[in-house]
């Protein structure tokens, strides 16, 4: 390359897409020995899909890779893997009953004369990673054991073991606790000094300023701007990111916000057993009122899903501290069941794990909330369920044969209404949507927001968790930033667009950090 | 609208359709091969034999009571092991209370009966509101009730005499081996005849029903959408014990006895009858006809072996060669 230092990997005119969707147009991407690069991009700027280009998940692509100079075609992951890249995955894939030794070395395990498996010289080998990244690590204990930080310092070490030269993280901190990010920053550093690259995915500016050398930005599919990182700040960043207008698909209503429905105090949850991956709420404060459609923001793991869990009654069990006044009267809901007959719904994020029971049809699944309702003395007038549902999937435009139909022959929006319509039928007072459009179409996207608008027109409180800061500036009429659990921000839509949201979901609150400079330059 | 899952497309639905219907087109088939291959005697077919019929229809309907309960119990993604064993606690039961204790048919009846719904109700507890897997709780509630049933009857069978006197049982008591409607329908069948349309009748127009369905389809789901789950799951085990006891009461009824080892290996004919029904083991999806199906089927095929004098041993084989190809047709069911 043109400084002297030597290509890794080196993408060039990289395209996929989906159906007619560009995922990726043309990006070019160079990964140079003893370099972290952050990869940055709103959620679906094309950074997953180039990862999983590079590390042979996705192998459709046009384009070209070259690996240390080498043209490669890379036909599944093991063949990234051999060629030296390596993905370090959000959900870690590690078996928590074996042990770290055990974990890394799965499937090759070191042998003996007997063919029995080799302990002494797979715990040694292990001990031997393990110090190359500077962590002191048992190797024999369980990977379930360790905390979300170790797990991941264990699947890095995993790929250190198949000789990987480049290493590809995709929001490795999003779980973690700041000791535990200290943590990794030095194993990073010290991976760095060893020559190996590291493409870092990250939406942390305090992070990026801190350890990585060079940042590119993704928009729409199409590299838009590159960056030294120690020059970046957020809202340069954030601007690069976004660069556009708003689009126009939301709403453009105002209804005038009417009596509050919901306050939330300095809400704190302490679950009675922690749970490794959740960020429970940790001073939480806000304000739903009738007609409004008020969002959360913030990054990954910053504990937008567990707020409205805690809210819904449907988080871990634990101490709840902090104020919960629906329409003026403290509750504090123990359970979903309880926290329904109070006036909440709650639209969960995963419709197939957590929404549906997806081979029963559509009827089934619309009226679920209600059955005990409209039933009398136990039994279900079929004329009362099926009016129901005939009622709701005309109300939200559901496309579906019959009602009988299974519900798992829909489509990804057409699912999500139906669970939407479950919760509409209960009448609610606040609604609780987490990530209600993640996984649907354009199309069904824009219905659902007008769905949003017409259950906040008939007043209805309207409190939507989402990761896509278009969403939230374009649907919202506020939206609170929540950072580590606890809310940190709150920006009036009408005045502040998606650079300053994503400004101050990444600062960590303030607007314009000042990125620390990490002594180098 | 049916609560098994529907599926679309009219060639689909034929398909569809034959799958929903799985048990009943076999239960017609192997009724077909028995009165097909039935040995004569006098060139009368003797499976035809009224008697036969009749000794079918009794030996199902024990069976068939277990087999509801334990459709329900399915239904939300459990199982209950230890319905053989309550079958035999509850015959001890009956049979020590009325001779032993001096208890009238009613008060017996009663008590055994809620043994049967309290025994549900902790494994139930156990397994919804602890976090046991219901196998491991019913498999120690197998245990324990098998154990409970021999202390009770001092490991011996105890003998049903009937007449006034002490030590003697109700005449009333001796209506369970009797036949009704002109002695055409024994009552045991009676019995389970009306515990089916009960079953089949709730499971189609209560609320409580779909809630069940929902726990079975997507617990997660159900909990998330108000479904009181702790709940459901502890009355469908309370259900799935008063009806095991229901079944030892008539066990009694019939054999004039109540023994300790009564209904030994009951629980895996029950299963077997509900899956051969059609009933997903994973929960969600199923029915009582099909099981009702189910248990007639494995009935009718054991009379048929019966009667041609088939070694025990091979009868077993055939058996399970049954229930294998019963849940290998479920896997090849269209996909809700």
């Amino acid at each position: 390359m043109d400084d002297g230092v030597s290509a890794l990997v080196e993408m060039t005119g990289i395209s996929k897409s989906y159906g007619g969707v560009h995922a990726c147009r043309d990006i070019d991407l160079t990964v140079r020995a003893g370099e972290v690069h952050a990869l940055l991009g709103e959620n679906g700027a094309g950074k997953s899909t180039l990862m999983k280009v590079l590390s042979g998940d996705v192998t459709d692509h046009t384009g070209e890779i070259r690996v240390a100079g080498v043209p490669r075609r890379f036909g599944a992951p093991v063949d990234a893997q051999r060629a030296g890249i390596a993905m370090i995955h959000q959900e870690l894939d590690l078996v928590p009953e074996l042990s770290v030794a055990e974990n890394i070395f799965l499937g090759r395990e070191p042998r003996t004369r007997l063919r029995t498996v080799d302990r002494r010289a797979m715990i040694t080998m292990t001990r031997g990673l393990l110090d190359r990244c500077g962590v002191r690590l048992d190797p024999r204990r369980p990977v379930g054991a360790l905390r979300t930080g170790e797990q991941q310092l264990v699947t890095i070490a995993k790929a250190l073991s198949l000789d990987a030269q480049v290493l590809i993280m995709d929001e490795p901190t999003s779980a973690l606790s700041p000791v535990e990010v200290e943590q990794m920053f030095t194993v990073i550093t010290e991976l760095r000094r060893a020559g190996a690259g590291i493409v870092y995915i990250s939406h942390r500016m305090d992070e990026i300023g801190r350890i990585a050398d060079r940042a590119t930005v993704l928009r729409n599919g199409a590299v838009v701007e590159e960056f030294d990182a120690r020059e970046l700040t957020a809202e340069r960043a954030a601007e690069a990111m976004v660069g556009r207008p708003v689009q126009a698909m939301f709403r453009t209503r105002a209804v005038e916000p009417g009596e509050e429905i919901l306050r939330v105090r300095d809400l704190a949850l302490t679950p009675r057993r922690a749970r490794s991956g959740r960020r429970e709420p940790d001073g939480i404060s806000l304000t739903v009122r009738r007609g409004e459609i008020v969002g959360v923001g913030g990054l990954l793991g910053s504990g937008r899903t567990e707020l409205l869990e805690t809210l819904f009654g449907a988080g871990p069990p634990g101490t709840v501290r902090g104020e919960i006044l629906l329409r003026g009267r403290p509750v504090r809901p123990r359970g979903p069941r309880q926290a329904l007959a109070l006036g909440l719904a709650f639209v969960p994020e995963d419709r197939r794990i957590a929404g549906l029971a997806i081979d029963h049809s559509v009827l089934a699944n619309t009226v679920l909330s209600i059955v005990e309702r409209i039933a009398t003395a136990g039994i279900v007038p079929r004329a009362r369920e099926t009016s129901a549902a005939r009622r709701i999937v005309a109300d939200l435009k559901v496309k579906v044969g019959s009602i009988g139909d299974a519900v798992g022959t829909l489509s990804g929006g057409n699912q999500q209404k139906v669970v939407f319509g479950r919760m509409l039928l209960t009448e609610p007072l606040l609604l609780l949507l987490d990530e209600p459009t993640r996984g649907v179409d354009v199309g069904a996207k824009a219905e659902i927001y007008a769905l949003l608008g017409r259950a906040a027109e008939q007043g209805i409180g309207v409190l939507l968790a989402s990761s896509e800061p278009a969403e939230l500036v374009g649907v919202c009429d506020r939206v609170v930033v929540l950072s580590g659990g606890r809310s940190v921000r709150e920006l009036d839509t009408s005045h502040a667009g998606e650079a300053e949201l994503l400004a101050a979901s990444m600062g960590e609150g303030s607007t314009a950090i000042a990125v620390d400079t990490g002594g180098a330059g | 609208m049916t609560r098994t899952v529907p599926h679309r497309g009219s060639g689909g639905r034929v398909v569809a359709a034959l799958f929903r219907f799985q048990s009943l087109f076999g239960l017609v088939a192997v009724f077909v091969v028995a009165v097909v291959f039935s040995p004569r005697h006098d060139g009368a077919l003797l499976f035809l034999d009224g008697d036969n019929l009749f000794n079918v229809v009794r030996a199902v309907s024990e069976i068939g009571i277990m087999a509801v309960g334990m459709t329900f119990v399915i239904l939300v993604g459990g199982i209950d092991l230890s319905v053989g064993a309550v079958l035999g606690l509850a015959a001890v039961g009956s049979a020590v209370l009325m001779v032993d204790s001096d208890f009238g048919v009613f008060a017996a009846v009663a008590v055994v009966l809620l043994i049967g719904l309290g025994f549900g109700f902790l494994q139930g507890l156990a397994s919804a509101v602890f976090g046991i897997q219901a196998f491991i709780v019913t498999l120690a509630g197998m245990q324990i009730a098998r154990g409970l049933a021999r202390i009770w009857s001092g490991g011996q069978g105890v003998a049903i005499a009937y007449g006034d006197g002490p030590g003697e049982a109700p005449l009333a008591f001796s209506l369970l081996g009797e036949r009704t409607f002109n002695g055409l329908v024994p009552i045991p069948a009676l019995i389970f005849a009306v515990v089916a349309v009960v079953a089949i009748v709730f499971l189609r127009t209560s609320a409580f029903s779909r809630h069940m369905y929902a726990i079975g389809g997507n617990e997660q789901a159900a909990r998330l959408s108000g479904v009181p789950v702790t709940r459901v799951k502890v009355a469908v085990f309370c259900i799935c014990g008063f009806l095991a006891a229901l079944a030892g009461i008539v066990h009694a009824g019939q054999l004039n006895q109540g023994s300790p080892n009564d209904g030994f290996g009951y629980e895996l004919d029950a299963i077997a009858a509900v899956v051969i029904g059609g009933t997903s083991l994973m929960g969600g999806r199923g029915s009582v006809t099909g099981t009702v199906a189910g248990a007639l089927l494995l009935g009718v095929l054991n009379n048929f072996l019966g009667l041609h004098g088939v070694d025990p041993n091979i009868q077993l084989l055939v058996k399970g060669l049954v229930i294998v190809v019963a849940a290998g047709l479920q896997r090849l069911r269209p996909a809700g």
